[in-house]
């Protein structure tokens, strides 16, 4: 109770109230500007938070990725283009919704089940994560091992680009994070003597330059010739929103559920929870044949699915030091930089803090709300602001802060490289969330790995000796059987169709 | 701009042998069998079997070998394209030397103008940006942000 | 070479004038006056961690000092070997100066780096933590003595200790510890983890035995009943943790070592202006604010000066060269 009263404290400070506001308005642009991602707004504000109170620090983040992930639907509706990815999955629904004259009903709809749906996530936040956190104390390296390849296999498993492809993303991030010191002798791997590459691949700068970068190279082309839009005019988004609610609640709490949990496996975020629910709303709807005409029902399920999955990405992350999803992979960097070390232990060494964080979790939510109106309606403005300033301004951002990322020009390096290769990757239609999903987790499915086999003395029976790590085991294997069976009857499938 | 998944997949076992090669000068680390060449070996051989299959499905599809995009042979939008690789590069061999306001200050313009802003815009927004992020990240975050040729101003 | 004259030439023409301004301020000073602008602190670990905390109490009683910023930069990575490597390799003009820590009497023999503590000028020793030896809290030991006689009497590998990685600072002191108790410095098997505190979470998870990285490491799980201190390896008890007792006053085992933090500039760095910054430093060691900081978090203060630091350094570096070679960490 103490550290409640504490946290209101530590959240109702005039700076941090200032932070939270920047940053949602941060958000908001950043989401309603195609390209910019919420993981990209996560990883430019890592170096503006170094210097913050973990409180506000993390309250910019928290409050720049919701609103972000709910802004990304702006664009969807009135321009068919999803300012994130995790809007992606209904940005056809979205836009023929509104080609049917219902622009006002659609923002009114993807704003309000955006909030309930973000309050969703973070209610389960609350009442789950300190519950984990006793069994999480029990995690050794056995379970983290299982834990690790449970989260890569969930990215590869829910990817939908060919699975060939899907493995070469991961295969190449995961041997991105061997280069550095090993973690079994200590000694330097692919390093070629330089002392830069010792330090490994960093993650952000990485991340900075897979979705911002190579962003920035499929835009430039055009840029000398954009043409204007024109974006209809907004009128009242709160009408009959009541009667979307009345009839379709229940989707509203399926596509929450669905986005927490999804959130909550490692590695699969808000994009995969959109695409998910939408899919799992079309499959059990009673009119699946509406849908792609400007259908509400499957955007009630996603719109809600992409915000909850923001709260339920913290439960890993906090509990086992694991990303939820790529913001939460950022996330727990600036936890280890303020000395939240994620574990169980950050619930009984902080709480002030962490009830703190759940706090701003409640309050960006309900901001969401008039800022969201506010962002909608100006959205004609923002959407117009022309390209030759801000792709420039973009690119000057991603230098400075990958920069920041390890103060010397390495960072910018790793940026730029990792930036060509993630537009290469993406030409040839190799998608890139598994490869920062593998950097990710790489260094400890190795580092497990090594300290199991320690342990265990080279006897194998020991990685599912233990009971949790023994259900874990048991899990992954069973999930890699069925990804195996089905890989095989599509890979027959595709023989018969060249045949 | 794509290549033929067969190339895509000859490049790929070509590269998973090099990793190979090169976890052959790993120290293997006395009383453990599974040293630092474990993971990287695994890895190249996963890598060398999804070129494997690249190769084979793009010897059966019968794709060209080269795809070109319309804007390569642009030559525009080529350049468009190919600054914002050039303009990372630069900084990387400039700052040190200029620091980061004369750098920075020169990439956004030359981009900017190249983008066809007029320069009545372009060079107070230039100015403008340079600034605000110095000021933000090297002065309120103290990023050491290179100092260069204003050193001794700052 | 055009730049570079015209640099010189800006650089000149820039130093002439901040040499007026500053004359303009306070005459008697005005040539060469140390620093007339911000410092940079190189800290090879990561923020959070403690040597990030000890730089950055530091450079706060430095910048309030000497007037100028000091700002910390974490150049992390690489056991080290990055941020070492940055401080050593920087201009020696005294506005890069850094922390320098234990590793760089270890690196150099495991062959991570030709980095050695002569590639610096030091600046002064401020901290030194000795290891400790904690097990979990419902392990069977009651104190040290039960857990080495347990060690000794039961067959090689069959305890499991952690704390950092293979050939670190905790791994030595263990290697250190059961030499000194006449076993082979293998007869504990040794889990490398990614720093203190994966290693405390492997200990309470049940995963390892003991863990031998510095009692303030592992003050939040012996704190939340999770792990017990029986044990430190220093000359004598800490005063923040009095209760734990010393090897030497429980198995009469006279074995100390330590993870210690001082601060060092690049080689050759003048000699005004390391003996400014080492008085500066003295000053920032006698200062409450940075007693009462390092014993809150229960970190050891330990001073030495520039000389002494230095031959601190050279016997640490020869000691260290003794324990890998015989533990067989060194390498080529």
């Amino acid at each position: 109770m103490d550290a409640l009263i504490q946290a209101f404290g530590l959240v109702f400070d005039p700076f941090v109230l200032g932070v939270i506001a920047v940053s949602a308005v941060f958000g908001m642009f950043v989401g309603a500007m195609p390209g910019l991602t919420a993981t990209m707004a996560t990883a430019l504000l890592v170096p503006v938070t170094f210097f913050m109170p973990p409180v506000p620090a993390l309250g910019a983040i928290v409050t720049a990725t919701a609103m972000a992930i709910f802004a990304g639907d702006i664009p969807a509706a009135m321009l068919r283009m999803p300012g994130t990815p995790a809007s992606a999955a209904y940005a056809d629904e979205s836009y023929a919704m509104t080609k049917k004259g219902q622009l006002n009903l659609n923002m009114g709809v993807n704003l309000v089940f955006s909030v309930a749906g973000g309050l969703v996530g973070v209610a389960v936040l609350i009442a789950a994560a300190p519950l984990l956190a006793e069994v999480a104390i029990n995690f050794s390296s056995f379970e983290y091992f299982w834990l690790a390849c449970l989260g890569l296999t969930c990215a590869v498993f829910l990817t939908n680009a060919d699975a060939v492809k899907g493995f070469l993303s991961l295969f190449i991030g995961l041997l991105l994070a061997t280069v550095g010191i090993d973690p079994s002798a200590g000694a330097p791997r692919f390093t070629f003597g330089e002392v830069e590459l010792m330090q490994g691949v960093n993650f952000v700068a990485t991340m900075i330059g897979v979705f911002a970068v190579s962003e920035l190279l499929r835009g430039a082309s055009t840029v000398r010739d954009a043409g204007h839009v024109v974006v209809q005019q907004v009128g009242d988004m709160f009408r009959g929103l009541g009667a979307v609610f009345r009839r379709y609640w229940f989707n509203f709490l399926r596509g929450s559920a669905i986005g927490t949990v999804i959130g909550a496996l490692p590695g699969a975020g808000a994009d995969i929870a959109a695409w998910i629910s939408y899919a799992v709303s079309k499959r059990f709807s009673k009119e699946p044949e509406k849908f792609g005409t400007g259908h509400v029902e499957g955007i009630v399920d996603s719109t809600s699915a992409n915000n909850s999955a923001l709260g339920g990405a913290w439960i890993p992350a906090l509990v086992f030091g694991i990303p939820g999803d790529s913001i939460t992979a950022i996330v727990i960097g600036v936890l280890y930089m303020k000395g939240m070390n994620p574990g169980p232990t950050v619930f009984t060494e902080n709480p002030q803090l962490i009830y703190a964080v759940f706090l701003i979790f409640i309050l960006a939510n309900l901001i969401m709300l008039p800022l969201g109106w506010a962002a909608i309606k100006s959205a004609r403005q923002m959407l117009r602001t022309p390209r030759n300033i801000l792709l420039p301004m973009i690119l000057m951002f991603c230098i400075v802060g990958s920069f920041a990322m390890t103060n010397s020009l390495y960072g910018v390096a790793i940026m730029l490289a990792m930036g060509i290769f993630g537009w290469f990757l993406e030409e040839h239609g190799v998608p890139v969330a598994p490869l920062i999903l593998g950097l990710v987790l790489g260094e400890m499915l190795e580092q497990t790995f090594v300290q199991n086999m320690i342990k265990a003395d080279g006897n194998w029976l020991a990685f599912v000796d233990r009971p949790i790590a023994g259900a874990l085991g048991v899990a992954t294997l069973l999930i890699w059987a069925v990804m195996i069976a089905r890989g095989t009857g599509l890979l027959g499938a595709r023989r018969a169709a060249a045949a | 701009m794509r290549v033929n998944d067969a190339v895509l997949g000859v490049l790929l076992l070509g590269f998973a042998g090099w990793v190979w090669w090169l976890t052959s000068f790993f120290p293997a680390f006395p009383g453990q069998d599974y040293g630092p060449s474990l993971f990287p070996r695994i890895l190249a051989a996963g890598i060398a079997g999804c070129g494997l299959l690249l190769a084979l499905r793009g010897l059966r599809a019968r794709q060209r070998l080269l795809t070109l995009d319309e804007w390569v042979r642009d030559p525009a939008r080529l350049v468009s394209v190919l600054l914002m690789p050039g303009a990372v590069l630069a900084y990387i061999f400039v700052v040190d030397t200029l620091g980061f306001i004369p750098t920075a200050f020169a990439i956004l313009l030359v981009l900017f103008l190249w983008f066809r802003a007029r320069p009545v815009v372009a060079l107070p927004v230039a100015a403008g940006v340079t600034l605000t992020i110095h000021w933000f990240f090297a002065g309120m975050m103290r990023v050491p942000l290179p100092r260069g040729l204003l050193d001794s101003v700052l | 070479m055009a730049s570079f004259t015209r640099r010189t030439l800006l650089a000149a023409s820039g130093t002439a004038l901040a040499t007026a301004g500053a004359g303009l301020a306070a005459p008697a000073l005005a040539q060469g006056r140390y620093p007339n602008r911000p410092v940079q602190v190189i800290v090879p670990w990561g923020a959070g961690g403690g040597t990030d905390a000890t730089a950055r109490i530091v450079s706060s009683l430095l910048e309030r000092d000497l007037g100028q910023p000091f700002n910390v930069v974490n150049r992390t990575g690489g056991s080290g070997v990055v941020g070492h490597s940055a401080i050593a390799t920087a201009q020696p003009d005294g506005y890069t100066i850094g922390m320098i820590t234990v590793e760089i009497t270890m690196m150099h023999w495991q062959g991570l780096t030709d980095l050695r503590p002569t590639s610096y000028t030091p600046l002064a020793l401020m901290n030194s933590d000795p290891p400790g030896v904690t097990v979990a809290q419902n392990a069977p030991f009651a104190d040290i003595r039960a857990l080495a006689e347990a060690i000794r009497t039961r067959p090689a590998g069959t305890f499991r200790a952690s704390g950092t990685g293979q050939g670190g600072i905790w791994h030595l002191a263990l290697v250190g510890w059961l030499q000194a108790m006449g076993l082979r410095g293998d007869h504990v098997r040794w889990v490398p983890s990614n720093g203190a505190a994966p290693a405390m979470q492997e200990l309470a998870a049940g995963g390892v035995d003991i863990v031998t990285c510095s009692i303030p490491e592992a003050r939040a799980m012996i704190d939340a009943n999770r792990a017990r201190a029986l044990a430190i390896m220093a000359p004598a008890r800490n005063p923040m943790f009095a209760q734990v007792p010393t090897l030497n006053e429980t198995l009469g085992i006279n074995y100390s070592t330590g993870a210690w933090r001082g601060i060092a500039g690049p080689r050759n760095m003048p000699a005004e202006i390391a003996g400014a910054l080492q008085a500066a430093l003295k000053r920032a060691y006698d200062n409450r604010e940075f007693q009462e900081f390092m014993s809150s978090r229960g970190f050891g203060t330990v001073w030495g000066d520039a000389a002494q630091f230095a031959s601190f350094m050279a016997e640490g570096d020869r000691a260290m060269g003794d324990a890998m070679r015989a533990a067989g960490l060194a390498r080529g």
